[in-house]
């Protein structure tokens, strides 16, 4: 082979192993993600539970979850670290987004609190020889994305909560969704940002749902107090106490 | 309060505004000076080889304006943020690539290496995925400037044979071909880079057609 074409060939099996070593790198990010996600989810299931477990069985369960899910961002964190951490942000992001729901969650049902960015990297963080730094870092993107998606499980576990009739959970989930949706329209007049514009429509339909429902259960609380207990037949009772939870 | 996290989040949005408007500002301005280049090299297609070196010449200053602008550029982003906001000026850096690229094959017949690149734009080419501790340009935007000189060059050996000029389309005949072998060895995946790439054979074909047809009527 002539010495220019030799010359080529050369650099670009070079520029090869290059690309090959990003690639190669993007697709692990994004299999951790992955993974993540499915593990984060689960822990949503856990926390879910709460409506019929009791919450020192659901948070052990979720504590334990939760450890796992360490192990994965341990594994993510070798390919993020210094400029890697943004340059795989965007494959990254879903397990990201994912696992802030799940501890934002979790922060909402046992503290009746809004997880902030400062407690998400918090929970991000373990300690290894004297150093404690968070496995990954969270952009506020990440984060604003993430606790964004809570309205749709606050409403399951609200909806949950109607059903146990426990007015005081119904009362929690409607200020937390109010406030969520105060705190990304404030967000959203500074800055177009696409990705959280698309979950403002969740975010209202479920704010509705929360609201309708609260409805309800106050209208029946209301007619239960009209009754007299002692004018009313087994199957009159059953008549009046007609639930309706659509 | 809950509330204060949004509020405060909102300030630091705010703030980044600025940031966003110097960066959107240098970039325009680099499009800009790459399209004055780029319309000045154009020149090079209806003149011969001997006359190449002037036009090249012409866009010295342009050059010299890119590379303050890029410096602009990493001035304004620390290096952990780099890849945040790369995207914006990624188009315009491969378009800076490829008239450095086909700047070099008009002056000197060969390829143009990340030194050059260097050379001309100021900062390295990452071609070994170092981690950013200073501004740089990836190897992405090297090889896109790369894949453009493709239809300069098909261009090239058309346009070469108009002005009587049979040596030169034999030249990019054999520079292409060996080019294309080179970014053959490359695994693509199904980006940008790899949409690009797959337009080079078009650019091949033309130039294989320019060679068959002053074969065929011994002209070579």
């Amino acid at each position: 082979m002539e010495p220019r074409k030799q010359q080529v060939m050369t650099t670009f099996l070079a520029y090869r192993n290059t690309l090959d070593a990003h690639y190669d790198q993007r697709e692990r990010v994004i299999k951790c993600s992955r993974d993540i996600t499915a593990l984060s989810k689960k822990m949503v299931f856990s926390l879910l539970r709460i409506t019929q477990d009791s919450p020192e069985k659901v948070f052990k369960d979720v504590e334990f979850k939760h450890n796992q899910v360490l192990e994965l961002f341990a594994k993510m964190s070798k390919e993020m670290q210094g400029s890697n951490a943004m340059k795989y942000n965007r494959q990254a992001t879903p397990g990201i987004q994912e696992y802030i729901e799940a501890v934002g969650l979790w922060r909402f049902l046992q503290y009746n609190e809004l997880i902030t960015k400062k407690q998400v990297l918090e929970s991000l963080t373990i300690e290894s020889d004297g150093n404690a730094t968070p496995l990954v870092s969270v952009t506020d993107e990440d984060y604003l994305l993430g606790i964004s998606d809570l309205p749709g499980e606050v409403n399951r576990y609200c909806i949950n909560s109607i059903g146990k009739g426990d007015r005081e959970a119904v009362s929690k989930c409607l200020a937390f969704l109010r406030m969520l949706k105060e705190g990304v329209s404030l967000v959203l007049s500074v800055r177009k940002y696409n990705n959280l514009e698309k979950k403002v429509p969740v975010l209202n339909s479920s704010l509705e749902k929360i609201e309708k429902a609260f409805y309800s259960m106050t209208i029946r609380e209301c007619e239960m107090e009209n009754i007299n207990p002692a004018t009313i037949s087994p199957s009159g009772i059953a008549a009046e106490c007609n639930m309706d939870t659509s | 309060m809950d509330l204060q996290i949004f509020i405060d989040l909102q300030d630091k949005f705010d703030q980044e505004t600025s940031l966003y408007e110097g960066i959107n500002n240098a970039i325009k301005e680099m499009d800009r000076t790459c399209r004055l280049a780029s319309a000045k090299l154009t020149k090079a297609h209806s003149l011969p080889q001997e006359q190449a070196k002037d036009v090249t010449e012409s866009i010295k200053p342009q050059f010299v304006t890119i590379k303050q602008y890029i410096g602009e550029l990493s001035q304004l982003i620390k290096p952990e943020t780099f890849y945040r906001y790369h995207d914006r000026w990624t188009n315009v850096l491969q378009t800076a690539c490829a008239l450095v690229a086909f700047s070099i094959y008009l002056e000197e017949l060969r390829l143009a290496t990340p030194a050059d690149v260097e050379e001309y734009l100021g900062f390295k080419v990452n071609t070994e995925n170092a981690d950013i501790t200073v501004f740089v340009i990836t190897l992405e935007e090297y090889l896109h400037g790369i894949i453009s000189l493709f239809n300069e060059l098909s261009r090239l050996a058309v346009n070469s044979v108009i002005v009587n000029d049979v040596k030169r389309p034999q030249h990019i005949s054999a520079f292409a071909s060996e080019l294309y072998s080179g970014f053959q060895l490359l695994n693509l995946k199904n980006d940008s880079l790899r949409r690009r790439f797959d337009s080079i054979k078009y650019d091949i074909k033309r130039i294989e057609e320019v060679q068959y047809d002053l074969r065929v009527r011994n002209l070579i």
